[in-house]
């Protein structure tokens, strides 16, 4: 097969194909990228081996990926804010940005988003990708392209933090030692938490969460959820002043609102069942606020400073690394659990 | 020969002239509007009678004045999809980048490379066809006429400076200036649930027309001391304003303002005074009285449209005080700066 823009598609559901591509032309306010490191996502994996997520169907062909940074190699007509070679991390999701939701500042929020890798928008696991230059982000020359393509991830955990209201001296519960978790507890470090605590199944993962910062790591080991809770309780002195669940497991979610002290919030971030039991009046009645998140907004900008100014390190989180050509291997062993974030590095190998 | 299209153009300070330009061509997200009214504002007079306003605006090139308008839509860009011909439209007139980090943070006012009708050099719309933006131009309901529509844009000025503040149910609210934008700032404030407005100015007429429309308590401050008028408004009122909105464009009233509101609360500045006054900072700083600058509005005409909707504002007309066919604008600028005058807001109808 050829190679000038070899592409990961997904066909259908289980039918996940390295195809050969053109090289897409840049329009105008776009750059055409030479990708460098994509890393895969659970919403990755689970369009592969489920072919939708919620209401979003896969009904063609999709490229995907969408944790990504490159290089710049062409600009289109009118991009004045970036340069051939710049390096850059890149924002998965362009929206309309006339809409309401764009013009009150939650365009995470719009209705004609163009979302990288979610049906019917192509993603960027490939050699080459066109992207809106005003959503990719330069990085600075000491900030890897690993660390550029971690921006997506960290940048869920700014909005998590952000919805949830973390801030200076708060106790923080993150359920859920997964990638996610984990960007979760390095961010609500970096705003100045004081205390962390994580919760996970898998003692492995919670010795992760140690070394990337938690205070506190509670192995859930019971059924009933007040068993974890106490056990939080315990290791914290009190309730959290803020959950943010990162499981998704419904016995999970009912964890985070009872180890959350009165007038806290919960932020949900996982997605498990679309319908689960939840204590509401118990949050209800102590306002204990439960508040969603989708993907994030005007994040990027500060994920970027975090890893930049050293704030914050995300390189220990990468533990598995592919090449382009390898990207089945790849998704085979994220879909077997293996791992952290896997990397997949889009970069031709010159012989 | 090209369609008329008659347009009020500032050439220079003092220098207005009426002139036919051409119609404007639309890009595919544009409209094409047919003018309706259209008010005239302080700024458009400031830039008539001196050539520059605020300081940092200046005329260098002839420029159609007027940006609180109104019209109908009589054509549309192959990509709009949020408006039809017939369509009756509040144009927002000032159209940001929307890609910067200020506009997608929501607060596109702030946008450093706003274009805003009739600041120079954009074109304003004291014109008979202009074209905008299709996402700038909002659909006004059956039960909304144009006149309203022309209004909704000082409206969304009030609306953005009340937000500032914080006024809420139950605020009490100090308005400093009894013009237009102090007056829809009381109304606003009031919808708001406000439980009371206190309205200072130093003109006996324009309070007697706040007192008329809905102000609970009027004060002349003419030649007050800033401190003994601020015991002035909380005697009347029975207590200390939580938040003041200074409309006069005077120093003074950022002064009364700093020194009538309770400690905690917020000064917001929507008129301009000198560049550099000199206010009782510490004063502020020591009450937690927050000074809160406005720069037009951002995300505000929904509101303003769905306030008149709903019929919250019902004396909102009583503003217009008189109206002008196009080829008279010079005149209703003349008027608007005759205090014998008594105008509050002129309109000027452009389709006549």
């Amino acid at each position: 097969m050829t190679d000038i823009n070899l592409t990961a598609v997904l066909f259908e559901q289980n039918d996940l194909r390295m195809e050969d591509c053109p090289i897409p032309s840049p329009g105008p306010g776009q750059v055409l990228l030479e990708m460098k490191e994509v890393g895969i996502c659970g919403s990755d994996v689970h369009y592969w081996t489920h072919g939708r997520i919620g209401d979003f169907v896969l009904n063609a062909p999709m490229v995907l990926g969408h944790e990504a940074s490159a290089v710049v190699s062409k600009l289109g007509e009118g991009v004045t804010s970036l340069k051939i070679g710049d390096r850059v991390a890149i924002e998965p999701g362009v929206p309309c940005r006339k809409c309401n939701y764009c013009k009150i500042g939650r365009y995470n929020l719009c209705l004609d988003m163009k979302f990288c890798a979610t049906p019917p928008y192509d993603g960027n696991l490939a050699r080459f990708y066109v992207h809106d230059a005003d959503f990719c982000f330069k990085l600075p020359d000491h900030v890897s392209f690993e660390e550029g393509a971690l921006l997506e991830p960290l940048s869920v955990a700014v909005h998590a933090t952000n919805r949830a209201g973390v801030k200076l001296g708060n106790t923080v519960l993150v359920c859920g030692a997964g990638p996610i978790g984990l960007v979760n507890i390095l961010t609500a470090k970096a705003k100045g938490a004081a205390f962390v605590c994580v919760t996970d199944l898998d003692a492995s993962r919670l010795d992760m969460a140690k070394k990337l910062g938690a205070d506190f790591t509670v192995q859930v080991t019971s059924r009933d959820p007040l068993v974890t809770v106490q056990a939080i309780e315990e290791a914290l002195g009190d309730k959290a002043d803020i959950a943010i669940e990162c499981s998704g497991a419904a016995p999970s979610l009912k964890t985070a609102i009872y180890a959350t002290k009165s007038g806290g919030v919960v932020v949900l971030v996982g997605l498990g069942q679309e319908m689960v039991e939840m204590p509401v009046v118990n949050a209800g009645v102590r306002e204990v606020d439960i508040r969603g998140i989708f993907r994030y907004v005007n994040c990027y900008p500060t994920a970027l400073a975090m890893i930049a100014s050293g704030k914050v390190n995300v390189k220990p989180l990468v533990t598995h690394r592919f090449k382009l050509e390898e990207s089945i291997k790849a998704f085979e062993a994220a879909k077997r659990g293996e791992g952290i974030k896997i990397m997949i590095s889009c970069e031709r190998k010159k012989l | 020969m090209a369609v008329k299209n008659l347009s009020a153009v500032l050439h220079a300070k003092l220098d207005l002239r009426l002139e036919n330009r051409d119609v404007p061509a639309i890009g595919e997200e544009d409209v094409l509007i047919r003018m309706g009214p259209v008010g005239i504002c302080g700024s458009d007079i400031k830039y008539w009678t001196h050539g520059y306003c605020s300081g940092v605006f200046v005329l260098r090139a002839p420029m159609v004045l007027g940006h609180e308008g109104a019209g109908t839509v009589v054509q549309t860009g192959s990509k709009v999809g949020n408006l039809k011909v017939g369509d009756r439209v509040a144009i927002e007139p000032g159209v940001p980048c929307l890609r910067c980090r200020i506009c997608r943070e929501g607060r596109y006012n702030l946008c450093p490379r706003m274009q805003f009708c009739a600041t120079p050099p954009v074109h304003g719309n004291l014109t008979r066809l202009f074209k905008h933006p299709a996402a700038f131009c909002h659909r006004l309901p059956e039960s909304v006429d144009l006149e309203h529509g022309a209004l909704v844009e000082p409206l969304a000025v009030a609306i953005h400076a009340c937000n500032r503040g914080g006024v809420k149910a139950g605020s009490l609210v100090l308005v400093c200036g009894a013009g237009p934008v102090g007056l829809l700032c009381m109304w606003v404030a009031k919808c708001a649930g406000a439980l009371g407005v206190v309205v200072t100015d130093i003109d006996d007429q324009r309070l007697a027309f706040a007192k008329e429309k809905g102000a609970d308590y009027v004060i002349n401050v003419r030649g007050v001391e800033e401190p003994i008028a601020a015991q002035q408004i909380i005697s009347a009122a029975g207590c200390s304003p939580d938040v003041t909105i200074e409309c006069s464009g005077s120093d003074y009233s950022m002064t009364l303002g700093i020194h009538a509101t309770h400690p905690g609360g917020s000064v917001v500045q929507v008129g301009r005074g000198t560049q550099i006054p000199s206010i009782p900072l510490t004063l502020a700083a020591t009450k937690e009285v927050d000074i809160k600058g406005v720069f037009r509005y951002a995300n505000c005409y929904p509101t303003a449209i769905s306030l008149i909707s709903s019929g919250q504002l019902p004396g909102l007309k009583s503003l217009i005080s008189h109206h002008f066919p196009l080829a008279e604008t010079e005149m209703a600028f003349k008027t608007a700066l005759s205090r014998d005058a008594g105008a509050i807001k002129i309109i000027i109808e452009c389709d006549q």
